[in-house]
């Protein structure tokens, strides 16, 4: 008998279902595609205000980190850096105060948790930075970095363009197409020799994250040794090599933990359980034939917001939870759904389901729909989370809750 | 101040005015054109996209119908490639009135608009997502044209002949000595500089903009200005034209243009050429009528909504008359015989397809005024393809090739319309560049369904590297925000998902909001 | 069922789909799923073919549907793209032969130890290569001398026993060219034990799937045999009788591709799709006790299981590794490879060979560095090809179930 149903393959599902499989339960991880891992930087971003942990205590009581609580918070990030470790993909940062690492287009981006390749670059690092471009890489723009950076008070110490190899290219390349390339001895061989001429003097080298995809450890400490500099690696437009190498860590502790993963169906609507409609008795899944129904003790929902379906947002102004069909409090004014800018505050990123303390979302009285099923992530109404700068963290802390209350 | 001096200064540089230069150099005037915004910033590049056969207006509007026939075929000459013949239908559905398809083919024969009846199944045929219960259909020859094509073809052609065109530059007054409009005021966008231009005569082709123009000089014009909403979605749902067969109304035509087709229009009657915002009963209206044509409308991703704002001449026994039902046809006031003010003409109303027959009225007058004999010759003249512009589907995969294994167009900026690097670099080298965009107006960068997500930043660094003189920086945030603008009146389902991407890319990766005052 | 053309409008363009294409990994000539589908589509139209030859090198694997959150028919749009490129010249004969296995069958078995040294030989493999560009590195079956039908004519059944005559619960069986004309002893395999789980298993009328004919582009030989077995199978499906296959892309054809790539429509497709399942699926979410009440006996051994990425397009996750995880001695590592390269028959053709060898690399590695005694797979393509790489043997996971159920 499947224990816990987790919905979503977003950093929210993958790290339910391991750590859930972890703590001994049948998990079955269902989900129509792969989650935002391939769009993000691959940190953890806890709350982009200094010192993080002192100002969650300053928010609504309907935030999320306020619903998932400080210990979930730090029990999860705990296990992500342990797990972070143990996978090869070492993360550094704690919780008590942001790094700063400097983004593609020059500005700042505050993070508790960075793979360690990026938080070599943290700003408030002695060393002084040289960016470096990679010739045809459409995806980075030195200039724009560097000129950003000067005006955020940080000096560049230089800026230049470094070739590649076998320029004679049929196809752009995105930066996984480049991460795989340096995978092969033979190009770091050849991509360091061109390169150090270039780099002579430079302590602290800034370059699009590139340095490989599976075996990124040993790249990134080869480039390190063939260059003799630090080098860091900022994250550029999606697919993100931080984001994906991330995705591929979870996504292997989640197998290895035995975690059952469906991919390529969607879940809509729950299977009849017992209990006169309070207990959902799992989901149906709408595979390539048709119908399936997944039997659970329960079900968590990590389907995310707007981005990825989780939420839909209707042309009556109504938004509507895209599994259950749960509460989804709003306001019916489609015009009141955005704000002018992209780069502002947006009211429906706040949109989602409201919980109770166990994680489970509520209907009008406010009192759990079923008693069976939990939310996590962005499903969970109360953060604009690019605005606050909390995407990863509410995701991690929210799932802790939420499985250590299914499991119980 | 310096001064300039010409026989002709035109103001304004959408399809009327660029139309007017364009005749003004083949019958060898001196001519200088003003232009306040980019091309394609006004109304002309705002429109939807249809060159009229005329079929729409043969029942409410015969001068107006009978002047897009004629024009119709001589555009489909002289300027063949901004037009692709996607040909037209008229589709009546079951809930049209049942007697206006006769009534409506009867006027086309007497203004001598070919229409063509065909069977509802043949109709289905051809437009497979069109509405199963159509009841009549007719083929007309209706076709899309590209203003941004247009614009860029006529300034090049003005520019060859001698003539002069000034972008973002906006006339700000016109003085008047002993009766008689004598020079103007133009500002510079870029420098804030002012330049005086004396001419002989003066054409006022400013659109939603006229009154202004004209109110500069005394002048109080009679406009009844019409704002017009359009949604784009994101594919050709059509390959023709279509329209309902039914007294002209709101949202009733849709036309395919490029990788897209547009959904229009509304009519609502505003105070200023600035007043551009949408509501959402026009977008809900649009959607509404678009169902009614193509039933799986709402499976489809709308991109954005934008308006234009139609001038059109109000003469005073029309007063509270809706805009809708105004006449059309084109009005050429000569304020000399109007308003005892010499050297100023003033070009109001028409259809982008009878640009050039308002053009060549207008330039009779000018020529008469003038004490000058030329003819017209742009109905012989045909005009070449500037060869950089916006480009039609079938060029933009002239890069591409058949098995596989040849050279891609590499470093294509924007995925989404196959924007190249080069095609950044040579746009910006001849036109130079002030805002981002200009270069979306030029080579429809960032117009796709992804609405610049990926290509606003790598536009923004390749303008950045090229260190465009007069930028203070690469514009970023304001192409953001300009795509914004146009999905906000659209934020629900899919179009809603894309918003949210970028802000993911911007926001949570860029960390944009954090970069400085002045980097974008 | 959303149709794969309008689908592309829900494309954000994230990228997602090319990060997890296994040919652009592997080769510059392939610009991704998302360029030559979704992104290309809008270019096309029936006056544009958008001649863009280079979706010809797309497996047509699946992979990029399965992961996309937004549910677009990614490879079904680059499927049809395909054909309808392809539309524009005559097939060439090898795209002809390798898409009719079926009346290869027929022709071959009456000479089938002819045939096979015809296959099978060094030079006559080269000689194939030389003349009709079929890869000599690739792995073809051999012809079986007598086919399942012909071994078993007893359990033919040309319509639904009458309800009056089943003793017990009866199933239809798709065996597929495969099963019948190529390897029958698995097809008698899988009906022994199904009737040893208390199956009765008949034998319907049917014709190759067709999904070889769809793969190279030829819709209309496809679209026959579909409507064929549609026309056979209906009745099947209409009195209640499941239709189970041991054939992962014959499955799929049937629930999914008749209807999203070929266009098929009609309540009788919908049923016939309805009533196909995967063995182990059928098994797993049909047969009640499979899981938790069945005892299965030790096989001792090490293998590396592959979820063929056909499997994976089902949307049921891989309901075979389920089973074989229960079995007692047996160690399975799953395979991390989206695709092994095969892809049907894209592999065999010698100019694809390269690539499609490049693309199964990290799974022979795999297989390798785990030092497994075979492999296991759902699919016969992947099998062949897998174990013509890796020099091992490699079965059909209802085989191991066999030999742990005493019946092999």
């Amino acid at each position: 008998m499947t224990h816990l149903i987790v919905i979503g393959a977003g950093l929210t599902g993958l790290f339910a279902a391991a750590h859930a499989a972890e703590r001994g339960a049948t998990v079955t991880l269902v989900a129509l595609g792969r989650g935002g891992l391939a769009l993000s930087h691959g940190c953890i971003d806890v709350l982009a205000v200094e010192p993080p942990l002192e100002a969650m205590s300053r928010l609504d009581k309907s935030h999320p980190y306020v619903k998932a609580g400080q210990k979930a918070l730090r029990s999860a990030v705990e296990q992500f850096l342990g797990w972070m470790e143990q996978e090869g993909l070492p993360y550094q940062g704690h919780l008590e105060q942001n790094l700063r690492l400097p983004t593609a287009l020059g500005a700042s981006h505050s993070t508790c948790l960075a793979p360690a390749a990026q938080a070599q670059g943290d700003l408030e690092g002695k060393e002084p930075v040289t960016l470096a471009g990679l010739a045809g890489f459409r995806d980075f723009s030195t200039s724009l970095a560097a000129s950003g950076l000067e005006r955020i008070g940080v000096r560049v110490a230089n800026s230049v363009e470094l070739p590649l190899p076998h320029q004679a290219s049929v196809r752009d390349r995105y930066s996984i197409d480049l991460a795989r390339r340096f995978e092969d001895k033979a190009w770091r061989e050849e991509v360091a020799r061109s390169w150090k001429t270039r780099l002579t003097g430079a302590r602290r080298i800034g370059i699009p994250a590139c340095l490989g995809l599976t075996s990124h450890p040993e790249v990134w400490r080869d480039m390190h040794e063939r260059l003799g500099a630090l080098i860091f690696e900022i994250p550029t437009l999606p697919p993100s090599v931080p984001g994906l190498r991330l995705e591929n860590a979870l996504r292997n502790r989640a197998l290895k933990a035995g975690v059952r993963l469906i991919e390529g169906s969607r879940a809509l609507g729950q299977v009849d359980g017992r209990s006169g409609g309070r207990r959902a008795g799992g989901v149906v899944i709408h595979a390539a034939g048709g119908p399936r129904a997944l039997q659970a003790d329960a079900v968590l929902l990590a389907t995310g917001g707007f981005l990825h379906g989780g939420l839909v947002a209707r042309q009556d102004g109504r938004a509507q939870e895209s599994v259950f069909d749960l509460p989804v409090r709003v306001s019916g004014d489609r015009t009141a759904l955005t704000a002018g800018s992209p780069i502002e505050a947006q009211p429906y990123a706040t949109l989602g389901l409201l919980v109770d303390s166990r994680m489970r979302p509520v209907g009008a009285r406010g009192k759990a729909v079923f008693e069976n099923v939990f939310a996590a992530g962005g499903l969970l109404a109360g953060s604009d989370r690019s605005s606050e700068g909390s995407r990863q963290g509410i995701d991690l802390a929210s799932a802790w809750r939420a499985v250590e209350s299914s499991l119980t | 101040m310096p001064a300039l001096s010409t026989q002709l200064l035109v103001i304004g540089g959408g399809a009327t005015g660029l139309g007017i230069a364009w005749d003004a150099t083949l019958r060898g005037l001196k001519v200088v054109l003003v232009e306040q915004g980019d091309l394609g910033q006004g109304t002309s590049g705002r429109y939807h996209g249809l060159l009229h056969s005329g079929a729409r207006y043969v029942i409410s509007d015969p001068t107006s119908a009978a002047d897009c026939a004629s024009e119709n075929l001589i555009l489909r000459r002289i300027v063949p490639h901004t037009i692709e013949d996607t040909g037209g239908l008229f589709v009546s559905l079951p809930t049209d009135p049942l007697d206006y398809p006769d009534a409506w083919l009867d006027a086309c024969r007497k203004q001598g608009v070919p229409a063509e009846e065909i069977s509802p199944a043949a109709a289905l045929e051809r437009e497979p997502l069109l509405n199963s219960r159509l009841g009549r259909a007719f083929l007309v020859q209706d076709a899309a044209l590209d203003s941004f094509d247009l614009s860029h073809t006529l300034v090049d052609a003005i520019r060859r002949a001698g003539g002069t065109v000034w972008l973002r530059q906006r006339v700000e007054t016109l003085h008047v000595e002993s009766g008689r409009v004598v020079r103007a005021d133009v500002r510079s966008f870029r420098t804030g500089e002012v330049v005086t231009v004396g001419a002989e005569v003066f054409v006022n082709a400013a659109g939603p903009f006229a009154g202004e123009v004209a109110a500069s000089a005394g002048i109080a014009l009679p406009l009844a200005l019409g704002k017009g909403t359009m949604v784009a979605m994101a594919e050709r749902l059509v390959h023709a034209v279509v329209n309902r067969c039914k007294p002209p109304a709101d949202g009733d035509i849709l036309v395919p243009i490029g990788t897209v087709c547009i959904l229009g229009t509304t009519d609502t009657p505003v105070a200023s050429g600035k007043e551009l915002s949408i509501e959402p009963w026009e977008i809900d209206l649009l959607l509404a009528e678009g169902e009614a044509l193509i039933p799986t409308l709402p499976d489809h991703r709308a991109l954005r909504a934008w308006a234009g704002i139609r001038a059109l001449y109000q003469p005073p026994q029309s007063d509270g008359q809706p805009t809708r039902t105004l006449p059309r046809a084109h009005a050429i006031i000569d304020h000399s015989a109007n308003d005892g003010l010499a050297g100023l003409i003033t070009v109001i109303g028409g259809k982008l397809t009878t640009f050039r027959l308002m053009a060549e009225e207008t330039l009779d007058l000018v020529c008469r005024s003038l004490g000058v004999e030329a003819p017209c010759q742009t109905s012989e003249t045909s005009l070449p393809d500037p060869a950089h512009g916006q480009l039609s589907p079938t060029k933009r995969l002239a890069g591409f090739d058949r098995d596989g294994s040849g050279p891609k167009p590499v470093e294509t900026i924007c995925e989404c319309e196959l924007v190249t690097r080069s095609d950044l670099a040579t746009a910006i080298e001849r036109d130079g560049i002030d805002e981002l965009d200009d270069l979306r107006r030029d080579l429809r960068l960032g117009m796709g369904p992804c609405q610049a997500a990926f290509c606003a930043y790598r536009a923004a660094g390749i303008v950045h590297d090229l260190r465009a003189p007069h930028m203070a920086d690469a514009g970023l945030v304001d192409f953001l925000n300009e795509r914004w603008r146009g999905m906000r009146p659209l934020a629900w389902g899919h179009t809603l998902r894309q918003m949210e991407l970028i802000r993911r890319i911007y926001l949570d990766l860029l960390c944009t909001s954090t970069a400085p005052e002045g980097q974008g | 069922m959303t149709q794969a053309g309008p689908s592309a409008d829900l494309c954000l363009k994230c990228n997602i789909c090319t990060a997890a294409c296994p040919v652009a990994a592997v080769t510059d000539r392939f610009p991704g799923p998302k360029a030559v589908g979704p992104q290309l589509q809008r270019f096309r139209s029936p006056r544009h073919i958008a001649p863009e030859g280079s979706v010809e090198w797309c497996s047509g694997c699946g992979t990029c549907s399965s992961v996309c959150p937004h549910g677009v028919a990614v490879a079904e749009i680059n499927i049809q793209a395909k054909a309808r490129l392809r539309a524009l010249d005559p097939p060439s004969l090898r795209d002809q032969m390798i898409a009719r296995p079926e009346l290869l069958g027929r022709l071959a078995r009456p000479m089938a130890p002819i045939a096979n040294l015809l296959t099978h030989s060094k030079p006559s493999r080269w000689l194939l290569e030389r003349t009709l560009h079929i890869s000599r590195h690739a792995a073809l079956p051999r012809f079986a001398r007598r086919t399942l039908r012909q071994r078993n004519p007893s359990r033919i059944a040309s319509s639904p026993p009458r309800v009056a005559d089943r003793k017990r619960p009866l199933l239809a069986y798709f065996h597929g060219c495969s099963a019948n004309y190529y390897e029958p002893e698995l097809g008698e395999t899988a009906i022994a034990v199904l009737d040893a789980l208390g199956f009765e298993v008949v034998l319907p009328p049917q014709r190759c799937c067709g999904l070889p004919l769809q793969s190279n582009g030829l819709f209309e030989p496809a679209r026959a045999y579909a409507q064929s077995n549609i026309r056979s199978l209906r009745p099947f499906a209409e009195a209640d009788l499941p239709i189970v296959g041991t054939s992962t892309s014959c499955t799929l054809a049937l629930k999914h591709d008749y209807r999203a790539i070929l266009g098929l429509e009609g309540d009788e497709v919908d049923l016939v799709a309805e009533s196909t399942f995967d063995i182990f699926e059928f098994l797993s979410f049909r047969h009640p006790s499979f899981h938790n009440e069945m005892d299965f006996a030790p096989v001792s051994a090490r293998a590396l299981y592959h979820a063929p990425c056909q499997l994976r397009s089902h949307g049921i996750g891989a309901p075979a590794l389920e089973a074989l995880r229960r079995i007692p001695a047996l160690h399975v590592v799953e395979s991390s490879a989206a695709c092994c390269g095969i892809a049907g028959t894209y592999g065999v053709k010698q100019e694809k060979y390269d690539v499609a060898r490049a693309v199964g690399a990290p799974l022979f590695a795999q297989a390798a560095a785990e030092a497994v005694d075979f492999i296991i797979t759902d699919s016969e393509t992947c099998r062949w090809w897998i174990s013509e790489h890796t020099r091992l043997p490699a079965f059909h996971p209802i085989e191991i179930l066999a030999r742990s159920m005493g019946l092999a």
